[in-house]
């Protein structure tokens, strides 16, 4: 344990996670409750468009990730207000389009081959200390938004209509909730992965409901959830070979089981209805 | 001119050649509306016919292709705005979102913007009373998404009048609600009204408490096609022009001044 903590590229994978897990927890329950993890599954995808462009330029792949994953969230805003496309259609058509643009790239590059797979499902070597000091920044940007604008956002969850009437700019808030969550997400592909990133942002939020009965229950717990999933998951990466987007996913998912539980202990499932 | 602005001034609303367009549709075309101060107004008209497009243009939710809207002599913009409250039509909520009741209103509530930080009985000391003579607190612990279509409705009312606005729009405010809850909801409406001596706007398409409500009456069907008092309008020829040809209204009594419309011919 202590050889562990003595590692740099465990301590900045296990700092990454500590900013970055608990974060895609609490950003988790409005993404549920908008129903929007189509939309981060999206942007996940769609930056491994940005990822062969950053090997192809020999450069740090981290800023063509964000830079990619931020015009790919765009594009879905536009194309969602300026054409009569369904939403869904228009994930659907830029997470293939962007994605199969990136299986372009890696396919022209020689010798990375081997990298796509630390993308495509984490690793917890490929944390660098830029990666560490952007998540900081963004962990630093949620948290002010939050803490301001947490009542706004519960209300436009609940209604856009009444957060308009109770005199929030909707649109605004809007865009600033889908920047901020395509920043986390693009930041969490290193740990987790382009493959299963979205689950940090789905199944804290499934937990925390199980045993939860309001919207502060909820919070704490999605975000207690996800800090306990990314460091656990990082460490058991570490300790049993591990790739480190799987090994933080089948934390989460154990934890869900327990909320399970704790839930059927508290309510019964009613018998079924049917015969 | 000075008789123009006195009428003015004593609007809560006044709507001016408003025309809406949806796409290739024109949905409203040329409304005019006005709502004195401390009235109750209703709109009715069959689905379809512009009610609620109207009403989100008053929200400010819609844009207009043509037209004016002032409220309380001002043009429409936020800082009108938060002198309305606003009861929307049954909201579609996800039960996953576990909003409970005290939260919810303490969102709008200023003082309790940061309510995530506060202990459960001090939100309850500043909550207390929004709703005179109507008890929340056995609602306030429920999630918001859980709760029954009046209890729902009561909460949004108690939600719509926190900063005390002076003009209340509902849009058809119990769909969805059984019968004894939308009589209680329409009582809780009334002495709401009476005390606050709010102006109110009710969409419906609920002849029978638009009749026992307001006092002033619009049909509507894209255009205005008849105003007056309630009596003036619920005469068949009238609403007849706004609802088609069809229409067949009668009222019988349940009882001292409840008159009842089964709507079947809307």
């Amino acid at each position: 344990m202590e050889s562990m903590l003595t590692e740099p590229y465990m301590q900045r994978a296990l700092l990454i996670a500590v900013l970055l897990a608990p974060l895609c927890g609490v950003l988790g329950v409005f993404v549920t409750a908008r129903r929007m993890s189509f939309f981060s599954e999206t942007v996940a995808h769609g930056s491994l468009a940005g990822v062969a462009i950053g090997l192809a330029l020999g450069i740090d792949t981290s800023w063509p990730i964000l830079g990619v994953s931020l015009v790919v969230a765009l594009l879905v805003l536009w194309l969602r207000e300026n054409t009569d496309l369904l939403t869904d259609t228009i994930m659907a058509l830029l997470m293939s389009g962007f994605m199969a643009a990136g299986v372009v790239g890696f396919s022209k590059l020689r010798g990375f081959r081997g990298e796509l797979h630390r993308y495509l499902f984490g690793d917890i070597l490929s944390v660098g200390w830029p990666d560490v000091a952007l998540a900081g920044v963004v962990c630093g940007f949620v948290l002010v938004f939050l803490v301001g604008r947490l009542s706004p956002m519960a209300l436009m969850t609940l209604s856009e209509d009444l957060a308009h009437v109770s005199g929030t700019s909707v649109r605004r808030l809007n865009l600033v909730f889908v920047v901020l969550l395509t920043l986390t997400v693009a930041l969490s592909i290193r740990l987790l992965g382009i493959i299963l990133v979205t689950s940090l942002l789905v199944i804290p939020p499934a937990t925390a409901r199980n045993v939860a009965s309001t919207l502060r229950q909820e919070l704490l717990l999605s975000l207690v959830c996800g800090l306990l999933s990314g460091i656990l998951g990082v460490v058991a990466s570490y300790q049993f070979d591990l790739p480190c987007g799987p090994a933080i996913v089948l934390t989460a998912v154990g934890l869900f089981l327990v909320s399970l539980g704790a839930r059927f202990l508290r309510r019964p499932p009613r018998p079924s209805a049917r015969p | 001119m000075a008789s123009i602005r006195f009428h003015r001034e004593g609007l809560a609303l006044e709507v001016r050649g408003l025309r809406v367009s949806l796409g290739e549709t024109e949905v409203l075309r040329g409304i005019d509306l006005h709502v004195p101060k401390g009235r109750i107004v209703a709109v009715i008209g069959p689905n379809g016919s512009g009610k609620t497009t109207l009403l989100r243009c008053l929200l400010g939710l819609q844009k207009p292709s043509a037209g004016e809207i002032r409220i309380f002599g001002q043009p429409l913009g936020p800082k009108v705005l938060g002198r309305v409250g606003y009861v929307p039509q049954r909201l579609a909520l996800d039960r996953s979102f576990l909003l409970s009741v005290r939260e919810f209103l303490a969102l709008r509530l200023r003082e309790t913007r940061h309510w995530i930080w506060w202990r459960r009985s001090t939100l309850d000391l500043h909550l207390r009373g929004l709703l005179p003579g109507h008890d929340l607190g056995p609602l306030l612990d429920r999630p918001v998404a859980g709760l029954s279509g009046g209890q729902l409705q009561r909460v949004l009312v108690a939600f719509s009048l926190i900063g005390s606005p002076e003009l209340l729009l509902l849009d058809e405010p119990t769909a969805g609600v059984d019968a004894p809850g939308e009589q209680s909801f329409y009582e809780l409406i009334a002495s709401v009204h009476r005390e606050r001596q709010l102006s109110v706007v009710l969409v419906s398409h609920d002849l029978s408490m638009v009749y026992r409500h307001a006092c002033r009456v619009y049909a509507l069907n894209g255009v205005i096609c008849c105003e007056g008092t309630p009596e003036e309008v619920m005469n068949a020829d009238s609403l007849r022009q706004a609802y088609g040809m069809h229409f067949t209204p009668y009222h019988h009594d349940h009882g001292p001044g409840h008159h009842h419309h089964p709507g079947g011919g809307c």
